[in-house]
């Protein structure tokens, strides 16, 4: 359905995005993961024909979008990061408007508002003016103003940014709606590693404007599958332990949190009595060392050396 | 396009608080600086020791002046009304000399001097028509002296008198200064805050929002162009009714003409808002220097004073690139000056070019900068 191919955004000596490749296949929901800064936000504007890129190419059902956007306008609906509505204005006022902007109207327009407003939760609503509203109504309304056209593809900007759990679980389960009742394409943008992981069929992670790995869930986790991921937790760590932990061959990774570090080693190695050796001669009381299961924060931390949300 | 234009007008009566507060302070201004251009004739109390001077010539012609209204009081009110200010100054009325009583020394001491000595020439004037005349019974006296004055009434012929003056000269309306003055002023804050929300709405997201729909870029900024236009348009037409049929400032039967020409200022502001916006990156920005540029074309411009005292060249030639010397010009010359059309289409050409140059530029920076 749509695919980026080597898109780059160079902005005067820096690249945001860099060789980028991607694609969409109608009815999926997809992830687009990455740290503030990564270039998610640069990559989707992109791809909806916003911004135009420096190098490579969109294309829509096989044609470039770039010198003719109209077709892949027509088919998408954009949530983006800021809420993009008029304060002044009512919720259901905002959504007539952009109806009309559509060029719904009439009994339609009326129509597709009531049946969003009830999508949205927000029909009690309806009348009150948005800048009386708390962050996640205002985000609610955010997507809300997206759907009216009823668009095959809907690109989502992390939409959760900022919100109360309640409203962050409401979002998701309305984009898990979206996609199964009205068969809509999803992407979505996040730096929330269990939301991606929630919604998402096929993920793409980004880092420093680059694709830094794809695929589905399992695909992506099994990066790992030669590596455990260690979680250590005790009192007063101090640099000696975190030197030894360094210094060590066996360990690949050592990524240090306030109370607790994370090391990634090969799964063949017992690393358990190193561990408490390394204690004792750094003199720290462990309170524990436990292995995870890979998620893709530890993919993440394992490509990167950073956490997501560094 | 429509549908952007509703909704402008929707926040607009939702929250109309700037306009209001801009038209307020312009008639607000304008009425305390400039004043309503309504005449009130200065009081001057007088009295008299001979009874036949209030019915006498001098009497008849002090109660027609237009300048001053001459009261007839006692010696005592006048002395009373001097000493407490009430009045600048009196007069005692004796039949062939009088004697100015002065309270504080002004300007206007001097020509009511001048008013009441004119009265008594005026009177010695008739006396000695009438001695020529010959007439010698006070019949004929009467009737020489009536005859005199209905000739004065019904003349054979009338004298109009007119003023030249050359192209330089300069005449000083401080009622329309303060008005043309502060309408262009205030006007600026006006339509550059209808203009902002272009800014504003881009960075929130909602251009992009509109880009994405069906609707044409260019009539998203016809939209907000047209509102901003409109505002700013209904401002001045509030400003300028107010002052033509509520305080009664007569435009010199000029007020339809001076209204259509404020359109094009009303453009060239909508247009320079555009360019500020497309410059600034912030709202902040935009707060800051919005007053900048307003309060310094209107100094420059000649909003707050007349560009004729100014002498320094370097500033007159900084205010040939300001809408508010044109627009001041057009008015100006529109009703103070009474020129016509033909006179006025310098400024009005002046005002449309910049309208042209300053929307071109403005729109390019903002396609460019995609802010």
């Amino acid at each position: 359905m749509l695919e980026l191919v080597d898109l780059s955004k160079k902005f005067k000596h820096m690249y945001a995005v860099k060789n980028l490749n991607m694609f969409i296949e109608k009815g999926e929901i997809i992830g687009l993961l990455g740290p503030n800064g990564a270039g998610k936000s640069t990559a989707i504007s992109m791809l909806s024909s916003l911004i135009e890129p420096t190098e490579g190419d969109v294309r829509f059902h096989n044609k470039s979008i770039i010198k003719n956007p109209a077709p892949l306008r027509k088919i998408i609906g954009v949530v983006p990061q800021e809420i993009a509505l008029y304060e002044d204005l009512t919720a259901e006022e905002n959504l007539q408007f952009f109806g009309k902007i559509y060029r719904l109207k009439g009994q339609l327009l009326k129509r597709k508002v009531d049946e969003v407003l009830e999508q949205i939760g927000l029909t009690d609503r309806r009348r009150d003016i948005v800048k009386t509203f708390s962050g996640g109504m205002k985000r609610r309304l955010n997507i809300g103003v997206a759907m009216l056209h009823e668009p095959e593809l809907i690109i989502m900007d992390e939409p959760t940014v900022g919100i109360d759990p309640q409203s962050r679980n409401y979002i998701l389960e309305t984009v898990k709606r979206l996609n199964q009742e009205k068969q809509m394409t999803v992407l979505y943008t996040s730096h929330y590693m269990e939301e991606v992981e929630y919604l998402c069929d096929r993920i793409y992670i980004m880092d420093k404007g680059n694709m830094i790995a794809s695929g589905t869930k399992d695909e992506i986790k099994r990066i790992l599958s030669a590596e455990k991921t260690i979680l250590i937790q005790a009192e007063l760590l101090n640099d000696t332990f975190i030197n030894f932990l360094h210094e060590n061959p066996t360990i690949n990774r050592v990524i240090k949190e306030e109370k607790e570090i994370t090391i990634m080693v090969p799964k063949e190695i017992n690393i358990f009595p190193i561990l408490v050796k390394m204690a004792e001669d750094a003199k720290i009381e462990l309170n524990s060392v436990d292995i995870k299961i890979p998620t893709l924060e530890d993919v993440f931390l394992h490509l990167t050396g950073r956490a997501l949300r560094d | 396009m429509i549908g952007i234009f509703q909704a402008k007008i929707k926040m607009f009566i939702r929250s109309p608080w700037v306009f209001v507060m801009m038209t307020a302070m312009s008639i607000g201004f304008a009425l305390i600086i400039g004043g309503t251009g309504a005449y009130t004739a200065i009081t001057v109390p007088v009295y008299t020791t001979s009874e036949g001077i209030q019915n006498s010539i001098i009497g008849d012609i002090l109660e027609d002046s237009d300048t001053y209204t001459f009261v007839w009081s006692s010696e005592a009110e006048v002395m009373e009304q001097l000493s407490s200010n009430k009045a600048e100054a009196g007069a005692a009325l004796g039949e062939d000399n009088f004697q100015m009583i002065v309270g504080v020394e002004t300007p206007s001491a001097k020509i009511i001097e001048q008013t009441i000595e004119e009265a008594y020439a005026k009177q010695a004037q008739y006396e000695h028509i009438v001695a020529a005349s010959g007439a010698t019974t006070v019949a004929g006296q009467k009737a020489i002296l009536d005859e005199l004055q209905a000739s004065i009434a019904a003349p054979v012929f009338n004298i109009e008198v007119e003023n030249f003056r050359g192209e330089d000269a300069f005449i000083y309306d401080n009622t329309f200064q303060t008005l043309f003055g502060f309408t262009l002023f205030f006007a600026i804050y006006t339509i550059a805050y209808n203009v902002l929300p272009i800014l504003v709405e881009k960075k929130e997201g909602i251009w992009d929002r509109i880009i994405l729909s069906p609707v044409k870029k260019w009539e998203m900024y016809v939209a907000n162009l047209v509102y901003s236009f409109l505002v700013g348009y209904l401002q001045v037409g509030i400003i300028f009714s107010v002052f033509r049929f509520i305080i009664g400032v007569d435009f010199h039967g000029r007020f339809i003409e001076t209204l259509l020409l404020m359109s094009v200022y009303v453009f060239a502001i909508v247009a320079l808002s555009i360019l500020l916006t497309a410059i600034v990156k912030t709202v902040a920005q935009f707060n800051a220097v919005l007053p900048i540029i307003a309060v310094s074309s209107a100094m420059i411009g000649g909003a707050y004073w007349p560009l004729e005292i100014v002498e320094s060249k370097f500033l007159i030639t900084l205010s040939k690139l300001n809408p508010i010397t044109y627009g001041m010009e057009m008015l100006n010359g529109a009703v103070v000056y009474q020129y016509p059309l033909k006179e006025l289409l310098f400024p009005i050409s002046i005002l449309l070019l910049m309208g042209v140059v300053f929307i071109g530029i403005g729109i390019h920076l903002m396609e460019r900068r995609h802010i």
